[in-house]
């Protein structure tokens, strides 16, 4: 899936020109007729229950809208920051993006990073047809591609509570760029979880990686915080970590896994999320049942199409001076000698006709709280 | 034979209201802020808005009709939970729970006007009615928040069932003294059609798909398959030239049997063409020793079809 995004303006008129190609649409343009809407959303020191307030006097009860936009506005409950550097939206906890663990599944965090992400993009006026491609970008067939997804939950929210996600991109490289978010739960204000991805530019004709030159880069960084700021800023943080190819003969395998059609997002190509419903496919039961994810990283290699056929495989990750644990005759391997509630795993997602590599990922686990 | 083959009940339903520990009504739930949705019209139907996400959109450009099911599901049960039907998260009434009786699904249909889009709110009225003397009626209506015009319409009927002995049972009068004052007792949203499900079988199925399992995030709390996923099975085995060229209009659909983790099961399809425009298929979904779980039918029309008739009208403001 090749969605991205995009930052905030600097300078919001010129976030406005832009939105031109966007269309009369863009929320950007429906928040100039309603001020007021504009003001209590991206606010972000309005405490849930003064951003209620304020909302209910403008609806009332009737739920038809005659603004364009602006009911869709209220309930995508997203905006800018005031400095316009990056993206805030709130989310509900729906009960169907639930899972066996009466939380959120990692499916649903990672489904709902990619939709903050895409309104960010919109509401910089970047286009809507799922590429959030800036016009110079789409003038040289020039579109986004995931190289790199990596996402820590430290706590999962359950049915019907609101979290807040935080959302920014900045330059990474003559190629890439880097989208981070934070989430936090509404009622705490504490931090649930961050997450990072990176981004390169691909001819979409050719499909090859290409270099860029400033003045396309410029288009979108002006949305961009030009300090550094980073959702992962300790060092040797778990983001960048080099993940190893698995190698036969692998421990744990799910073989023969095909996308279903719900699997195709807009553009048919294979959504990024489900990549990550394959990876864990091959999981051990006895893990899934006593613990939760706190960390995923995936290199995305190679897309997947509708026909194609998947191998996931999955062994325990060696890590230099840690002792095997054996239990029940499998190999687990434990990070730290006091820590035996933590596993880590590698994971390696195939095609079943020849091998290739789609993409490669690493997991820790945690044990669930009781 | 066809009682006792719901009795084997596929507790979807259940399921999902077990999940529920259910919170004590915040002051600001009674608003929506964010979609938790509210009781109008004296009560007896709920009503919540979707804003329809990116990641809900399909290979057509529209919501997938599992993004449509996946809303009806939510706003039963928060209508069940904030209208004071659920006492315990089983969906039970007290009454009902001291009999040790809980509600299950035995049939669904869906008739779909218009597919929202990305960036669509759409709103969402649900309410009950007494569906003969023993069964409940659950009926939906989905329509485009800005402009009125109705999307989707469904109607579903439920049954009481003993969840010790499995066997279904009549409406208990103690029952029914807790559960009437919530009836609206409309008609039904849609016409009902009572055409009788096919049952296909492997000679009489055009297409046939093996070897479905459930993925881990397919499964609720309690380790069984959602039901709505088993409307993407259904729709594996349809055709491509028909999903390419066509789309969903309505279907009907008959619950039998519950699945979970580790069941593998087949979706077969039979096309039947009317002559018309519009396709008709017949479904099966069952598992590898034959034993049914779904049986449904689909109505599809051309893509970008107009839809004529004056369903589509009714003002926001009314139910």
């Amino acid at each position: 899936m090749l969605k991205f995004s995009y930052c905030n303006a600097t300078d919001l008129n010129q976030a406005l020109v832009q939105c031109r190609f966007a269309g009369s649409f863009g929320p950007l343009s429906s928040r100039r007729r309603s001020p007021r809407a504009a003001v209590s959303f991206s606010r972000s020191n309005l405490t849930p229950i003064q951003a209620v307030l304020s909302c209910q006097q403008q609806v009332g009860s009737d739920p038809v809208e005659s603004e364009l936009g602006s009911l869709a506005d209220r309930l995508r409950l997203g905006g800018l920051t005031e400095d316009g550097l990056s993206y805030k939206e709130k989310f509900i906890i729906r009960c169907y993006e639930v899972g066996i663990n009466k939380t959120a599944t990692i499916e649903t965090i990672a489904n709902l990073l990619q939709e903050v992400g895409g309104n960010h993009a919109q509401s910089v006026g970047f286009s809507r047809d799922g590429f959030a491609t800036s016009p110079t970008m789409r003038k040289l067939h020039l579109i986004w591609v995931t190289a790199r997804m990596h996402i820590e939950v430290y706590k999962y929210p359950a049915w019907s509570d609101v979290i807040e996600i935080e959302t920014w991109c900045q330059n990474e490289g003559r190629i890439g760029t880097r989208r981070d978010w934070i989430l936090k739960d509404v009622a705490t204000g504490e931090v649930i979880g961050r997450a990072t991805s990176k981004w390169v530019m691909m001819n979409e004709d050719t499909r090859r990686l290409q270099k860029v030159s400033d003045d396309v880069k410029e288009e979108y960084l002006v949305f961009c915080p030009r300090e550094p700021r980073l959702a992962f800023p300790e060092e040797n943080n778990k983001s960048l970590k080099k993940i190893s190819k698995l190698e036969d003969p692998v421990q744990y395998s799910r073989l023969g896994l095909m996308p279903r059609r719900a699997d195709l997002d807009m553009n048919q190509h294979v959504n990024n999320v489900t990549y990550i419903g394959w990876v864990l496919e091959s999981m051990p039961e006895e893990i899934i049942d006593t613990h939760e994810l706190q960390t995923i990283t995936l290199d995305y290699r190679r897309e997947c199409q509708r026909d194609d056929v998947v191998d996931s495989l999955t062994g325990p990750e060696l890590v230099e001076g840690s002792k095997i644990h054996g239990t029940n005759g499998s190999a687990t391997a434990i990070t730290r000698e006091d820590d035996l509630d933590c596993h880590q795993f590698l994971h390696l997602l195939r095609l079943s006709s020849d091998g290739q590599e789609i993409n490669r990922g690493r997991t820790e686990w945690r044990k669930k709280p009781t | 034979m066809l009682l006792a083959a719901i009795t084997t009940v596929f507790l979807a339903a259940e399921k999902q209201w077990m999940m529920l520990d259910w919170k004590p009504k915040r002051p600001d739930m009674l608003i929506d802020p964010f979609g938790i949705g509210k009781i109008v019209q004296d009560g007896l139907v709920f009503r919540q808005n979707f804003s329809i996400r990116s990641y809900e959109i399909g290979a057509d450009q529209t919501a997938s009709i599992e993004t449509v099911m996946n809303h009806l599901q939510e706003t039963a049960l928060n209508h069940v939970g904030s209208a004071g039907l659920l006492v315990d998260g089983f969906g039970s009434t007290p009454e009902m729970c001291k009999k040790n009786l809980i509600w299950v699904v035995t049939r669904m249909q869906v008739v779909v006007d218009r597919y929202p889009t990305w960036g669509n709110v759409v709103q969402v009225d649900t309410w009950v009615s007494a569906s003969g003397k023993n069964c409940m009626r659950r009926d939906w209506l989905v329509r485009d928040s800005k402009t009125g015009e109705v999307l989707t319409r469904a109607s579903s009927i439920w049954v009481m069932m003993n969840k010790v002995t499995r066997r279904l049972s009549k409406m208990p009068e103690e029952v029914r003294g807790e559960i009437e004052p919530y009836f609206m007792n409309s008609e039904p949203v849609i016409a009902e059609d009572s055409r009788k499900l096919v049952k296909l079988n492997g000679s009489s199925a055009e297409f046939v798909r093996k070897g479905l399992t459930p993925r881990w995030s397919d499964l609720d709390v309690n380790q069984h398959v959602n039901n709505v996923k088993y409307i993407g099975w259904i729709l594996e085995s349809a055709p491509l030239p028909i999903l390419e060229t066509h789309e969903l209009s309505s279907m009907t659909l008959e619950y039998r049997r519950e699945c979970g983790r580790d069941s593998v099961l087949q979706s077969l399809t039979a096309v039947s063409e009317n002559g018309t425009d519009e396709i008709e298929c017949q479904h099966l979904l069952r598992l590898e020793d034959g034993s049914e779980v779904m049986r449904g039918r689909t109505q599809w029309r051309p893509k970008n079809a107009k839809i004529s008739g004056n369903v589509g009208q009714i003002p926001a403001d009314t139910a």
